[in-house]
């Protein structure tokens, strides 16, 4: 659009411009529950920013946030707190699985104290895989989890 | 007085002594006159039997010693009363391993619910059989081997 100081005039639908505000504010939520809680950390903080793409600042409260990133491996007695938080959290809200403890149970598949996949407890929006995801890897995972909400597809 | 059965070192050079059930208490008593604190506690399932083995540390001459005891029927005598640091370390062994201490006062499981069946790093605990856990309004936690009930 020209900088011609006439009022400029964008045509679109209210469902277009509320997804562009919500894929623009995500707001997670500090769900750190082992290692991979440090790589969430990493990217919140400056070097890999994550306050470029919109998701500002970590909150501490499920009801101020609207994205649950649950990084680090879910125990069996986590689990239901985990159900509880997330049913505190307000609509509209999203889930990223961080880590493949969190995926499948990763290298505690055996193990007698882990749940195998956070996605038996709650819905999970995107997967970002590693042990741990580098920052980068979770920065993509939240740009993809942007695009996912604006209805883009990621090609 | 105490019997030491064995007394060498390891590769290390950590004094490794064994000791019999019977003479636990009254050689910490000795050990921790002599300046001597609980560090660490172990658990061990030899499938015949259970050891426990203690890590007692002199913080003057920086000496540590290791005690291994052997038990035939999950049974030993608690360090409480001694060692107050010994309470939750325990508590801990009787979680996973299921070694009763008799004489603590609050022998509880540590890390999982009071409900959950067996001790799970015992080498004849059945990983197949998945317990699963949930919790009602209240925040009480119930297990069941269900996969309908519990996560």
């Amino acid at each position: 659009m020209m900088k011609t100081g006439e009022v400029g005039i964008k045509t679109t639908t209210l469902e277009k411009a509320l997804e562009w505000g919500r894929s623009n504010s995500l707001w997670p939520l500090t769900m750190g529950l082992a290692c991979c809680a440090i790589e969430m950390m990493a990217m919140q903080a400056s070097d890999v920013d994550i306050s470029r793409f919109g998701s500002e600042i970590f909150r501490n409260s499920p009801r101020q946030s609207d994205l649950m990133i649950v990084a680090g491996t879910t125990n069996k007695r986590m689990a239901p707190r985990i159900k509880r938080i997330y049913e505190e959290m307000p609509y509209p809200k999203y889930v990223i699985a961080m880590g493949v403890c969190v995926i499948q149970g990763g290298p505690y598949v055996d193990g007698y104290s882990v749940v195998m996949g956070v996605d038996k407890v709650i819905p999970v929006d995107v997967y970002v895989p590693g042990c741990p995801p580098t920052p980068q890897a979770l920065t993509y995972g939240i740009i993809t989890l942007q695009k996912k909400i604006r209805n883009e597809t990621d090609r | 007085m105490y019997k030491i059965i064995s007394d060498d070192k390891d590769k290390g050079g950590m004094r490794m002594i064994t000791l019999d059930k019977t003479d636990l208490i009254e050689a910490m008593t000795d050990f921790k006159n002599k300046g001597y604190y609980l560090t660490c506690l172990n658990g061990v399932d030899m499938k015949d039997h259970l050891d426990v083995i203690y890590f007692i540390h002199n913080f003057d001459t920086n000496d540590y010693i290791s005690v291994k005891v052997s038990t035939n029927d999950e049974h030993m005598p608690s360090l409480t009363k001694l060692f107050r640091v010994a309470d939750w370390d325990e508590r801990e062994q009787y979680d996973l391993m299921g070694i009763v201490f008799d004489g603590h006062d609050d022998l509880r499981r540590l890390f999982l619910p009071d409900e959950w069946v067996g001790h799970p790093l015992r080498k004849d605990y059945d990983l197949k059989k998945v317990q699963y856990v949930n919790m009602d309004s209240e925040g009480n936690e119930h297990v069941s081997f269900d996969e309908k009930e519990g996560s």
